[in-house]
Parts: C-alpha cells; structure tokens; sequence
C-alpha cells in the first residue's frame, strides 16, 4: 500500500520536474516554441514589406493578409504588434518599413540566400529544394551565424537563383535586368536571374541546365514559345516560364558548336578544357579548378571503369577520378591548335 | 602628397567595394594563372623524357581496376594482409603474457611480503595490471603488423585504386567513395577511422561516413574473431590449412561489415541525412617505391603507439571495474555473476548468453578485453584469466558452458555490429559537436546487432 503511494507520489514528481525544469523543460519548450512562431510570423511579414517595396509598391493589410494567409483580424493585430514595436508605420497612409524594421528585413533575406548559396554549393543540395529549406532555415540563423557563414562561403554576391545578398551594412546591390521575353531575338543575353517561385515554372528551367551566368541566344520567338539555345543545346520556353528568367548584356559568346562534357569524351581522344559549368559553383567548382580543370588544360581518358563511374582523367600530369555527375560540369572542345604553350607543343608533336 | 594612415573603417570598406567590381569567376582566372605560371616556369626548368613512367602505371591500374581482377585482388591483398597478421602475431603475444605474467607474480609475492592487504593487492595488479598486460600483450604484436603491412598499401598509392574499384557500390547507396578510404582506416582503429573522414568535403557524406565507420572491424575486436575463427572455424580443417580458413572466416566476417556498411549507409541517406551525391574528385597518385623508414614511423609511432595509449588509458579503470566485480559478493554471489544472470534471458533472445553481454557493457571502453572478462566470469575467478591456449578455450567453451556454432556466429556478428567503444563515441562528438548524431552513431550500430542477432538465432532455432 505504502509502496504504490510512494511510487504514485515520486511519479508525479518527475512529472513536475519535466515540465517545469528551467531551459528544458516542457513549459520552457512551450514558451520557446511560441516565441519562435511569433518570430516567423514577424519576419515573414517583413519579407512581405520589403519586397513590395523593392518593387516600389506600397503594401497593404489585404495584400500581406494574402501574402501570410491570415483573416484579416490577425493580420490587423500582426500591424499593430508590428507597429509598437516600430517596425512598421502606416502614418503616411502606405504602410513602411522603419530603418529598424528595414535592417531586421534584410537580416531575414540575407539568411535566407546565405542559407540557399550554402544549401546549392556547399552541401550540393539540388537547386529545386534549396528556397523550401532556406525559408525554414532563415527564421534560426542569428546575426553572427551568418557573418560565419558568409566568411565561409567567401562572401558571395548572389545566390544560386542570382539574387543579390545584402551586405552587413544591408547595401544590396540592384539587379539590373530585363526579362527573357523582352529580349531582342539573336542578341547573346547572360542569365542574371531565375524567379524561384511559382516552382513549377522554375523546376523547368532548371531542367534545361539554365543557371544565372549562362549565355544564350533566342533563336525564336513566336507566340506560342521560345527557342533558346545555349550553344551546345536547344530549349524549347513558354512564354510564362521564360518571363521568370532575367537577362542582361552578354559578357561574351554563346558556348562554340562542337564543345561537349568531358563525361562524353571516349578513351584514345584527347580534348581541351573549354569551360566550368555555370551551375557548377561553390566548393566543387574550386575543387576541380585546383585539381587543373582550367580553360585550355589538355584532358584525356586514363582509366575507363567497367561499371561506367567514376572514370580516370588525365590532366596536367596526374590522374583524376571524377564521376560522370563532375563530369558533365566540364565543357570541352577537341579542337587542336590553341595559344596555350602546353597544347601547342603537343600538336607540334603530332 | 603626405603620407597619411588610413582610418581602417574606410579601407575595409574601400576593400569591399572593390571585390564586388572583380566580378564572380576572379577565383577561376587566379587559379589560371597560377598554372599558367607554373607551366612557364616548368617548361623553362623541367625536361619532360617519355612518359614512360606513366605508361607503366597505366598498365598496373587496368590490372588492379580490372573488371575481372579487381575484386579479387583487392580481396586477396585483404586475406593476405589478415594471414600474416594471424600467423605473425600469435608467437609474440604468447611471449608478451608470459613476460607480464612473470611480473605480475613478482609482484604480488613482493607485496605479500611487506604485508599489504590482500585487496589492495588483487586490486592493483590481478585488476588493473592484469588488464593492461592482456590489452598490451594481445593487441601490441596484430597492431605493430597490422599497421605497417597498411601503410605499405597506402603508400604504394593501392588503396585511392581500392576506392576507385568501390565507388559504385557507394555512389549507389548515396554515399562518397573516398568512405572506402576511411573503412580502411577503421581496421586499424574506429576512432582513427572516424578522425580520417575529414578526407570527405561534403558534411552529409562526412557523417554517413562517420555514422557508418564502426561496421568495419577494428583491431580491439580482431583478436575476438580471430579466437573463434580459429576454435570454431579452423578446427574444422586439417592443421595445415588451418590458418588459412581462420583468415578466410575473417575476411568473410569483414565483408558481412562492407554489406552492413552500405546497407546503413543506405539507409541514412534516404532517411535523415537525404541529399545528392556530392563532388567527388579523386586523385590516383603514381605508384611509388614505399619507403621502409617512414613507413615504420607513421605506422609505429603515429599509429600503433597512439592506439596502444589510449587502449591502456581506457583498459586500465576497465582491469579495476572487473575486479570489483568479481570480488564484491552480495549473499555469497559475485556482483559479476549477478548481473550475468539478470542478462541472461535477453542474451538468450539473441542466441548469446548474460556473461558474453555482461563482458559487452564492461568493455565499452575497449573492445579487447572482451574475451577475458567472459573467461574471467565463466571461470568464477575473481580476475581476468591469463591467456590460455586456444585449445583450453575451446574445451571451457563447448564443453562446460555449451557453446554451439550459433553461439559463435552471433558472437561473431555481434562484435562486428555492437555500439563503438568510448573512444570511438568521443572522437564522434569531437568530429560532429552534435549530442544527436553521436546518439546515433552509438545507438544505431547496437540496434543493427540485436536486430541482426535476433533474426539469425530465431531462424537457426527454427530450422537447425
């Protein structure tokens, strides 16, 4: 009897402890969680306002109820919340970011395309999942993780999709661009930005291999499509999805015919490094840069490999193994007579 | 002009504007023309003859990397490589125990004499330096092999080819090649193993890597194999082979390990550490003439020594948790006897028994002292045992404490899939700085052993 009291009582002991343990405890997670929730809603609130204003637009209690998909009565309390805590103002009629609600929202969109560069280049994440996990990830990053992060990441001006990554000081440097649609038709255009919402549209850019950095040239532009053509390929663009795609003058040609993937080149051919990829950025672009994959390298197959992957390459003098995902991130050519000392005595030799 | 000290706030401001004039691809042309520097000074200094060297290599690595012959030489370098360790390090050990033992009875004759209490004696050296003398004396002579028969390997420039010859098999699990490189360093030791994942680039194949390390067999749990590779294995062969089958067991046991490897590693990345195959580049060095000298540092004192000192640093409180053990009695049973009994239902389940489990909790700081602790409880003495002949083993074994072939395979399974040691949870903390994914590291290996072990001892008990 007195045993199941006992057991009863120190039951309801660790029970209590459990809950109410500072930190840790179930009341302490609770508190947390709804404070975390109240930052999200804040942020996202302030992502809606500075990017209505970023297009010059003014925002409104309808436009950010249809933003956050909230009733308009918690929208208006998110307003007032916001507004003691002067973020926000609506005495212009319009409502505006405060300088302290403008520096909080850049925090937010910073850690967020820190966060999609770190995703795409560094871990390798594929570009269609980066913007769901950056929009969770910019709700916990603090100030001084992203100044790491952005040291790590060699302070990079955009993010994969080609927007521009404030600074600390919350510079951000304008895109200047137009959309694909309005380009005239033959002229080189270098890819400087993909829209990354709706997704739909922008998986289907990303399957034609269009990344910003890439140059392409519109070979046809009817009502129904456009033809675009990066030099080693055709891409066949409706109009909604190519309007997602900014562009802006072409530092230089479209990629020569004749140029291929290094995963493409057979054993006994010799070739010469054209390009890197631009979708190959970040920490593998450097790594392959560092093993001599710059423009002009001579390649050749050292090593096939009977189950296909990786393959041995011989480059400046050692052998590479590189599977046929890096593979295809390098271009080449098999043209023969080059500027290059190294290429040009071979053929010499020849 | 004067010359004036910049205020440093508009320098690094001036920096900043100017690194975003350069332009993205600044990293490609310095690195272009860092080898287009390379080249100018090279062609003006280096006379290139015929790449003959080359060729002869290229010739080696269509053999190794063969379709056909690949495997199997990888395969009969790995039995090669665990023969002569078996074979090399059985003479040694025996004349290390012997040496440790001969100073031990020194010892406590000596203390005896001064008239120290009994306890202070048993506990000093039939506990702490009885378990120091077994870890030295059975992992010394297989690690001081071992280990330079490994570096050999690696600096021949083999084992990048071994991880060429892998790759599929990880690709197709979602993991990184170069992890065959890291498994391989996990024979040696798993903490090394783990420390050797920074080879990886990528965090998420770093941590499959990681997670994954302890399936491959280390030299603390060699020695437990090898015992019943020989007495239940080999014992099945004529003497003259026996040695041989004993190494085929443990490579057979290894490859069981490669399987649990990839079977994990698939796992984790389609679970919680989902994610594409990252960059993997690979560098297949020339072959080189191994330099003997090197070879004996690194593998010697980089390697073996270190190893040793932390097996000793962790064996010695072990020597003295087991002695306490076997020498506490509670209503005239050891404390060891008493919890071997509490186990013994669930090492039933998973076809061992309460003492082999009891020796598994003991020895999660250092894998080698399992076999002693079981041959210290079975005995019923309050010390390790000495190190006996394989013959004596196997008689305690089969004849006294029923022992069958399932109680060998599962024992064998077990000691390939059971939780890291502590040495080996630490270095995953140290590697990872997360309490969640050395949770998982520890506990996911454990998991992956009762599992495994159920599942065999059920179906043997149904079937056989």
């Amino acid at each position: 009897m007195t045993d199941s009291i006992s057991v009863w009582l120190l039951s309801l002991l660790l029970l209590a402890l459990a809950a109410a343990w500072p930190n840790v405890g179930l009341w302490a997670q609770w508190k947390r969680s709804l404070a975390q929730r109240d930052r999200r809603l804040f942020e996202d609130a302030l992502k809606h306002f500075i990017t209505w204003e970023h297009r010059s637009q003014a925002a409104t209690p309808e436009s950010l109820a249809g933003a956050l998909a909230l009733s308009q009565r918690r929208t208006l309390d998110l307003i007032v919340r916001m507004e003691t805590r002067g973020l926000v103002r609506s005495d212009t009629g319009a409502l505006t970011l405060t300088p302290e609600g403008e520096r909080w929202a850049l925090h937010v969109v910073r850690a967020h395309r820190l966060w999609e560069t770190y995703l795409s280049d560094d871990a390798g994440m594929p570009m269609e999942r980066v913007h769901r996990a950056a929009e969770i990830a910019e709700h916990q990053l603090s100030a001084e993780n992203l100044d790491q992060l952005d040291a790590h990441l060699g302070h990079p001006e955009s993010d994969p999709h080609g927007d521009p990554i404030p600074t600390v000081e919350g510079a951000v440097k304008p895109l200047d661009a137009v959309a694909l649609t309005e380009w005239p038709q033959g002229e080189p255009a270098r890819v400087v930005h993909i829209e990354d919402e709706p997704d739909v549209i922008f998986r289907q850019i990303v399957a034609a291999g269009l990344r910003p950095g890439s140059t392409i040239r519109i070979l046809e532009n009817s009502p129904q499509r456009l033809v675009v053509s990066d030099g080693s390929a055709e891409h066949r663009l409706a109009h909604v999805v190519a309007a997602n795609i900014q562009v802006a003058e072409a530092q230089r040609a479209t990629r020569p015919t004749g140029t291929r993937r290094l995963s493409e080149l057979r054993a006994g051919e010799a070739a010469e490094v054209f390009e890197l990829d631009v979708s190959c950025r970040g920490f593998s672009r450097r790594r392959l840069l560092d093993l001599g994959m710059t423009p002009q390298a001579r390649v050749e197959v050292a090593l096939d490999n009977p189950f296909g992957d990786p393959r041995g390459f011989r480059v400046r003098g050692t052998t590479i193994a590189l599977r046929k995902q890096q593979a295809d991130k390098v271009w080449i050519k098999t043209q023969k007579v080059s500027h290059d000392p190294e290429s040009a005595a071979e053929v010499t030799h020849a | 002009m004067t010359a004036k000290v910049a205020d440093p706030k508009t320098v690094l401001l001036r920096a900043d504007h100017l690194r975003r004039q350069i332009g993205d691809d600044f990293r490609d042309r310095i690195v272009s023309s860092l080898y287009a520097d390379a080249r100018r000074i090279a062609d003006r200094s280096v006379r290139v003859g015929a790449e003959q060297k080359w060729d002869w290599d290229q010739k080696v690595d269509r053999i190794v990397t063969s379709p056909v012959l690949g495997l199997p030489i990888m395969l009969g370098i790995l039995a090669l490589v665990f023969w002569i360790t078996i074979v090399g390090a059985n003479y040694p050990s025996q004349m290390l125990a012997e040496f440790f033992f001969v100073v031990e009875s020194t010892a406590v004759a000596l203390f005896t004499d001064w008239g120290v209490p009994a306890w202070i004696t048993g506990f000093i050296w039939n506990g702490v330096f009885r378990g120091l003398s077994w870890v030295v004396s059975v992992m010394l002579p297989p690690m001081a092999i071992f280990f330079p028969l490994f570096t050999i390997l690696e600096d021949l420039g083999y084992l990048p080819r071994v991880a060429f010859n892998l790759d599929w098999l990880f690709r197709k699990s979602g993991a990184h090649g170069k992890q065959a490189l890291t498994m391989a360093m996990g024979f040696g030791c798993n903490a090394a193993g783990v420390t050797a994942t920074r080879v990886i680039d990528s965090p998420r194949e770093r941590l499959i890597a990681i997670l994954t390390n302890n399936f491959v067999p280390c030299n603390g749990r060699f020695p437990t194999l090898i015992m019943l590779a020989t007495i239940f294995v080999a014992a099945a062969f004529p003497p003259a082979f026996a040695s041989f089958a004993a190494a085929g067991a443990v490579v057979g046991v290894v490859l069981i390990g490669v399987g649990f490897t990839l079977l994990a590693s698939w796992l984790l990345a389609r679970t919680v550490l989902q994610g594409e195959a990252s960059a993997f580049t690979l560098e297949l060095p020339p072959y080189r003439r191994p330099s003997i000298l090197r070879i004996l540092y690194t593998s010697l004192i980089d390697r073996t020594i270190f190893v040793l000192w932390r097996a000793i640093m962790t064996a010695a409180p072990a020597g003295a948790v087991i002695w306490i053990l076997a020498n506490i009695n509670i209503a005239g049973v050891s404390l060891a006897q008493r919890s071997a009994d509490f186990l013994d239902l669930l090492g039933f389940a998973i076809g061992l028994d309460g003492v082999i489990l009891l020796a598994y909790v003991i020895a999660i700081p250092a894998n080698e002292i399992v076999v002693p602790t079981m041959l210290m409880i079975y005995m019923g003495v309050g010390m390790m045992s000495d190190v006996t002949s394989y013959g004596e083993i196997r008689t305690l074994l089969v004849e006294q404490q029923g022992w069958t072939m399932l109680t060998a395979i599962n024992l064998m399974l077990f000691s390939l899939l059971h939780n890291p040691c502590a040495t080996t949870i630490i270095t995953i903390w140290k590697e990872t700085r997360s309490a969640r994914w050395t949770t998982i590291g520890a506990l996911m290996p454990l998991a992956f052993a009762f599992a495994v072990t159920f599942a065999v001892a059920t179906l043997w008990r149904i079937f056989a």
